[in-house]
């Protein structure tokens, strides 16, 4: 009998693990997705927000593709509970499945504000393609839209909100904008950046209620004025979509703890993406990146190693890049650690800023930010990342990088990275599109 | 399949590969558009190409979430406009920093070896730029490597005498 593979979750990562399954197998096993949603990619939904595109461009796998890779797909069901005993999953609507491997690849959730009225009428989210429906049809040309948060999250849709003419107030708890992506200093010059273009922005602001206010909602703070806004948007934070794993084997840290296979304390159970705790490609440390570029090499590996290879991984790199009106955010690696040797640099005049972050000679993280427009911001945001990335010793270019930060290109070539960068897979085989996967 | 072999030593940094690339990739002569970029070595005096060596990883390709990268007929990763976003995981996915994002068209853009026949080649008067059937490769390490410790041997000898 055919293998059995199950796939729980049709996101980034269970997408990527059944189209590396199909590519190393070719339809040989049996294949079942089980997903809540028709899947779709959330990294375009702040497009889909803009009418940069149609909602039709958001899917990653329609019923045909789906059928062409041989899924037999439960759209709309939710996995409600694992017996790793019995190679047994069972569905919300008491379906039980039985596999002979499976991956959990159910993400994660966005969290509101724990506040009164928060789950009242015009207070959203934006994770889900249903919230971002919502949203859509919330926002209009004038609204007042107050986002509260402003994390990655949160930038992601500030440039669609801006291109719907709505006017904007950007909220944050912390004392800076983006206190997870960037340092005090970055987000000093997006915040005045933003303000250039018109947004409000309230930092150390700590929401205590809303309120209805004659069909508006009013935001009250602990200090400080009410707001009167026409839509709430909250980008508070997410959650690891797990409670359904509530007395199973898989054993859970902060997510599902994986091994270098991705593979959970249970042998035939793997994990991927937002809700796994794998290896960090900087630190060698376990973590939970929740990111889009995890989530891809996750499903990947996972997929691969269900497919019966035997496929080490060797960790993932924490990145963000996001854009906003023009000017480009970006950080990766270890670009907050404490303990490491940073050096930065600024041009103010060019809205340029960067950072770099050091051990030894290597460099394990760094932080971008500059104009969009500005052939030096992009050129330099990719090798900074293969820099951090192929973790060579820089020997006499780190003297050279300390004098010059933005002088990136001569030491990536001159050091040799692309040679050690060349012959570096995920998969140990040159990567197939995902149109000519079968 | 084949690929861009540079040949440092035989630039002379006269710069018409990325005009050609620009003309050909944008209808414009505008080498901020051109996805072949001239790089300074040994303080100006010498000068190299350096392009999207089409790694096997196709690192821009697999971090796609809407699947708008794919291989080319001749081997080549390429964006395909009408599914772009313009989300610029590709530009930070991309550890050699060879595909980038034009605000204008909000979307990525690199080097698709001109569909089989590369204007930078063509355009090159010295052969330092040849579209050949060979293994991609690091083409300018050991070049700008042996550049940049003469020119610093030379700043070194220059402060002694000085």
């Amino acid at each position: 009998m055919a293998t059995r593979h199950v796939i729980v979750g049709g996101g980034t990562a269970g997408l990527n693990a059944i189209r590396t399954i199909r590519a190393y197998d070719r339809g040989e096993s049996e294949v079942i997705l089980v997903s809540a949603e028709r899947p779709y990619s959330r990294m375009v939904l702040p497009y889909y927000l803009g009418r940069g595109i149609a909602e039709s461009h958001v899917f990653t796998a329609t019923p045909a593709h789906l059928a062409q890779l041989q899924v037999q797909a439960h759209l709309g069901r939710r996995a409600a509970s694992l017996d790793t005993a019995a190679n047994c999953l069972t569905l919300d609507d008491g379906t039980r499945i039985e596999y002979d491997d499976l991956l959990i690849a159910t993400g994660s959730s966005a969290v509101k504000a724990p506040v009164p009225g928060a789950d009242s009428p015009g207070v959203h989210s934006f994770w889900t393609l249903e919230q971002a429906r919502g949203v859509v049809a919330a926002i209009r040309e004038g609204s007042h839209v107050v986002l509260v948060g402003a994390g990655f999250i949160a930038f992601t849709i500030l440039n669609a909100i801006l291109a719907l003419k709505a006017k904007l107030t950007i909220v944050e708890i912390a004392p800076q904008l983006l206190p997870r992506m960037i340092d005090r200093t970055g987000a000093e010059m997006v915040e005045k950046w933003l303000r250039r273009h018109g947004v409000a922005i309230r930092t150390g602001a700590t929401l205590t209620a809303i309120e209805e206010a004659e069909g508006r909602r009013r935001l009250r703070f602990r200090e400080g004025e009410d707001l009167l806004a026409d839509v709430v948007l909250m980008a508070t934070g997410i959650r690891t979509n797990l409670e359904w794993l509530n007395g199973s084997a898989v054993r859970v840290n902060r997510g599902i703890v994986v091994d270098d296979h991705l593979r959970s304390s249970v042998g035939n159970v793997y994990a991927a993406g937002d809700v796994a705790e794998g290896l960090d490609l900087v630190t060698g440390q376990p973590a939970v990146h929740a990111i889009e570029p995890t989530a891809m090499e996750h499903g990947r590996v996972a997929g691969a190693n269900m497919a019966g290879q035997d496929l080490a991984y060797r960790g993932s790199l924490l990145m963000n890049i996001v854009e906003v009106c023009h000017l480009d955010i970006a950080s990766f690696g270890a670009w907050d650690d404490p303990t490491a040797e940073a050096v930065a640099a600024a041009r103010p005049d060019r809205w340029a800023y960067r950072k770099l972050l050091w051990k030894g000679d290597r460099l394990i993280g760094a932080m971008i930010l500059g104009m969009a427009n500005d052939i030096w911001t992009t050129n330099d945001v990719g090798m900074l990342k293969g820099l951090v990335q192929a973790g060579n010793g820089l020997g006499a270019w780190k003297a050279h990088l300390r004098r010059h930060p933005f002088d990136i290109k001569p030491a990536f070539i001159a050091s040799g990275t692309t040679a050690r960068l060349l012959p570096e897979t995920i998969l140990g085989r040159p990567s197939v599109p995902v149109g000519q996967v079968m | 399949m084949k690929v861009l072999r540079i040949i440092p030593e035989r630039c002379t940094g006269c710069m018409r590969c990325e005009l050609a690339c620009s003309y050909v990739q944008t209808g414009t002569f505008q080498p901020a558009r051109s996805v072949i970029r001239v790089a300074p070595f040994e303080a100006h005096t010498s000068y190299a190409p350096y392009t999207c060596p089409q790694c096997a990883e196709g690192w821009c390709m697999t971090a796609c979430p809407v699947g708008a990268i794919t291989i080319s007929p001749v081997g080549a990763k390429i964006v395909l406009d009408d599914q772009c976003v313009g989300c610029k995981l590709c530009t930070i996915a991309c550890p050699y920093g060879t595909i980038f994002y034009n605000p204008e068209t909000q979307k990525a853009f690199k080097c698709d070896l001109c569909g089989g026949a590369p204007a930078c080649a063509e355009a090159c008067p010295t052969s330092a730029i040849e579209y050949v059937e060979a293994e991609t490769g690091d083409w300018l390490g050991v070049f700008a490597a042996t550049r940049a410790a003469r020119h610093h041997e030379m700043q070194v000898a220059g402060a002694e005498v000085g």
